[in-house]
């Protein structure tokens, strides 16, 4: 009943207004929130001032971004209307603010010196609409983007997501089969390649013809200079004995030696087949011109060319990628970082811990200074982001675990002395008073009395940090701490999203299952 | 035969709570101390064995002097006083087990203890003690898994455990229930009868200091008010009673059906 009382609004109920309700309306109207301190509503007033000036504020800055090459106030909202509809909600409810704050103003001011006064519900509920829609604004909230690029993001998603292509490797060797072209033909050609058992190889048809020249000559109807193409012989190509579903490369090595890798002039990539499950394929293929003017010939004075199919193929089984051994030798040193830490954080906080209890403290002035002291610094200490102190520790000690470790730590002790000083406050005199009544000594009334009733709030907290310290130990490589982090962010900068997606799910699995442990061992402690 | 002499206790803040208190307690008494929340009872029950140094005064026991005793010899002296608390003092996250060899550590060496090794005398006795109490079943749960009345039963226990010539009970029955008091208090009174326990038992109820106790002193503020045989505090009316003790004085089987005896006096 009395607290239901106490809870109605009050605001220096009896006196009366200072102005007539009309000018407070016309005052609040000038200057919001005028009209309602002057009604005997000055904190009510003074909030809505200080919401109106901090809006107008946030509204001129936000609208000169929105349209930053135009002057004149009425050409900047225009264009930021255009440019952002959101803007116009935003001046709508700026608007319907400023009314009400004119309503309120002469509600307040009317009703200023009576019992029963009216809440700024209305007023207080459109300035929280109004700084919502600008934040909605200066966010750069874009709820439709999202969702359209969603769609376009899915396959880099997909990659992230199910890695696992990236998770093994095999060993690959080059293979090669040829076929011998000359160039021109003669009585005798080369020969077709002989069939290889297992062996890849070509068979070329015919073995001789004339690659793509081009000249510079006169055309005859014109009677111009021009480049003239002939274009080469079309060799049909048969493949034989490649491995089955994998690219096969066409090359050419004119008789000077130099290779070049056959383009799809249609295309203008290089051109790929894929043999079918027998190791087989065929294609027609132009004899492209020779880059160069150095052609060399045999005795015949036949310039010897060779067609080179090559594949890159899979030897052996497979076996674990680079990637993937890495990822695992990182999330090790991830894991023991955030162990390290705790250990540190452990064994240096329990010390700090008894001069941040409070009833441990207490016993005099100079111990109680030491109590604010300590606390002080702690919280100092646990509300700067480990990320930072990682940071601060790479300036000292350079990058690698180590700087995690001491940034976790310097956390880890900040935060451990605060729930373990915690503990021991809550420490139930009676038990230990019981104890020294039957003649223990202090050791003893430590050993009996004290230590069952903070160990189990103590290993409690340790776990849990040490929970948090591995969570922290795998983004601190992010800034250059060691572990994790650090190769994920590599991988990522570097659109190898599979590789990033499997250090994710090393992070996501380990997590998982510290949770789990950490859960299940606080439960079996506490 | 304990002897108490103008035993005065003035705490830091200066609240008086004994004002030269004197009365003696013949070996083998069950005597009640009675009296207001806030009267003194629990200061005067925890002068005797020193769990607060009193201001003034002589404690005198077996001939030696309580009161100036120190370090070692004040550990002698106290493992030879048990005590039971209200609110049972248990170490909740220990054993029963646990709890009952704590009242061992006064005669025990240090060191052992500190590792939880007790010797097999010391064993036995806390089962035989379990046994006596009728908790054996419950010797390794947690302290804190038991109820009320049982963890009474295990501080009782741990007093023992202590071969006590002299056993404080401040207020044991204040946070159980009737039938629980009527119980705890019979194995005090066991104890009394045939261990010949002096025991000196804080308590509230008029019916239960005249079905148990041997004689009675009351306190108000600090002031030793009344001193009462077994013969005085049986004839003693509800009224007489309350003259003494305050108006909130009340019979706990007039509360019983009400069922919140343990906020007639609050504490
Ligand atoms: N540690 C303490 N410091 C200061 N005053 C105390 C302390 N303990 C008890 N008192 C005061 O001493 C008086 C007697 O208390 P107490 O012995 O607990 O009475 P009872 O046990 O009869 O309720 C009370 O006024 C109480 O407030
Ligand atoms: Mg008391």
């Amino acid at each position: 009943m009395k607290a239901k009382k106490d809870r109605v609004y009050k605001e220096e109920p009896s006196l009366p207004s200072l102005v007539p309700a009309w000018l407070a309306a016309l005052l609040s109207a000038i200057i919001p929130g005028l009209g309602q301190s002057l009604g005997r509503a000055i904190k009510r007033g003074i909030i809505i001032f200080g919401s109106f000036a901090s809006l107008v504020g946030l509204l001129i800055w936000r609208f000169r971004i929105a349209a930053p090459r135009d002057t004149g106030i009425v050409d900047i909202v225009l264009k930021a209307f255009r440019l952002q509809p959101v803007f116009i909600v935003i001046a709508v409810f700026f608007g319907l603010m400023y009314i009400w704050n004119i309503v309120d103003a002469y509600q307040v001011s009317k009703a200023a010196g009576k019992p029963d006064k009216r809440k700024p519900v209305i007023v207080f509920a459109l300035i929280l609409i109004v700084f919502f829609l600008i934040g909605w604004q200066i966010g750069k909230i874009d709820l439709y983007g999202f969702v359209t690029q969603f769609d376009d993001s899915f396959p880099i998603l997909k990659q992230v997501l199910w890695p696992w292509e990236k998770a093994i490797s095999y060993p690959t060797e080059e293979v090669i089969g040829t076929a011998e072209l000359g160039y021109p033909c003669t009585d005798s050609p080369p020969p077709q390649s002989e069939p290889r058992e297992e062996k890849p190889y070509l068979i070329a048809d015919p073995t001789c013809g004339t690659p793509t020249l081009e000249e510079v000559g006169k055309n005859p109807e014109t009677d111009e200079w021009e480049r003239m193409v002939t274009p080469g012989t079309v060799i049909h190509v048969e493949g034989f004995n490649f491995d089955p579903d994998q690219e096969v490369e066409i090359w050419w090595r004119d008789s000077a030696g130099r290779f070049y890798i056959h383009r799809d002039l249609e295309t203008d990539t290089n051109l790929k087949v894929m043999p079918d499950e027998d190791g087989y394929f065929e294609v027609d293929l132009v004899w492209p011109f020779p880059i160069g003017d150095t052609i060399r010939t045999n005795v015949q004075g036949v310039a010897e060319w060779q067609l080179q199919g090559k594949q890159i193929s899979r030897i052996g089984t497979w076996e674990i990628s680079e990637e993937l051994e890495l990822a695992f030798v990182l999330m090790i040193e991830t894991i023991f970082i955030g162990m390290m830490a705790t250990f540190f954080g452990v064994i240096l906080s329990v010390p700090v811990s008894f001069l941040a209890a409070r009833n441990l403290m207490s016993a005099n002035a100079f111990t109680l200074g030491i109590y604010y002291f300590v606390r002080f610094i702690l919280n100092v200490i646990r509300s700067i982001e480990p990320l930072i102190w990682a940071i601060l520790a790479i300036i000292i000690v350079g990058l690698g675990p180590f700087a995690g470790i001491l940034a976790l730590t310097v956390h880890s002790i900040a935060a451990l002395g605060k729930l373990y000083s915690e503990a021991i406050e809550s420490i139930d005199p009676g038990p230990i008073e019981a104890v020294q009544a039957t003649g223990a000594n202090w050791f003893q009334i430590v050993m009996f009395g004290v230590v069952p009733q903070i160990i189990p709030p103590f290993v409690s907290f340790t776990i849990y940090r040490w929970d948090i310290n591995i969570r922290m130990s795998t983004i601190i490589g992010i800034v250059g701490g060691g572990g994790i982090g650090y190769i994920l962010v590599q991988w990522i900068r570097n659109w190898k999203y599979q590789e990033a997606g499997i250090a994710v799910w090393f992070i996501a699995i380990t997590v998982a299952v510290l949770d789990y442990v950490s859960a299940e061992i606080r439960e079996r402690f506490v | 035969m304990l002897e108490i002499r103008n035993l005065t206790k003035i705490y830091e803040d200066g609240t008086k709570a004994l004002d030269n208190v004197s009365f003696s307690v013949p070996d083998g008494e069950f005597l009640v101390v009675i009296g207001l929340s806030g009267s003194g009872k629990s200061t005067l029950l925890r002068c005797i064995n020193r769990l607060i140094d009193p201001t003034d005064g002589e404690i005198i026991w077996n001939g030696e002097d309580l009161a100036k005793l120190q370090g070692e010899d004040l550990r002698k002296a106290r493992r030879k006083i048990g005590m039971v608390f209200q609110h049972f003092n248990l170490v909740e996250r220990s054993t029963v087990l646990t709890n009952l060899l704590t009242g061992r550590l006064g005669y025990a060496k240090t060191w052992p203890t500190m590792l939880h090794r007790f010797s097999k005398a010391d064993r036995d006795k806390a089962w035989a003690t379990l046994a006596r109490m009728g908790i054996e079943d419950q010797a390794h749960k947690l302290a804190r898994e038991l109820s009320g009345g049982q963890q009474q039963r295990v501080g009782i226990s741990r007093a023992l455990m202590q071969d006590p010539e002299l056993m404080l009970a401040d207020e044991p029955v204040a946070s159980l229930d009737p039938v629980l008091a009527h119980s705890i208090l019979q194995h005090l009174e066991n104890l009394n009868k045939e261990d010949e326990l002096t025991i000196i038992c804080s308590l509230h109820y008029l019916d239960l200091v005249q079905r148990y106790s041997t004689s009675v002193i009351g306190l108000r503020e600090g002031h030793l008010v009344y001193q009462g045989t077994k013969k005085e505090i049986q004839k003693m009316t509800d009224d007489e009673f309350k003259t003494i003790y305050g108006e909130e004085a009340v019979r706990i089987s007039d509360t019983s059906l009400e069922g919140s005896v343990g906020e007639v006096v609050e504490e």
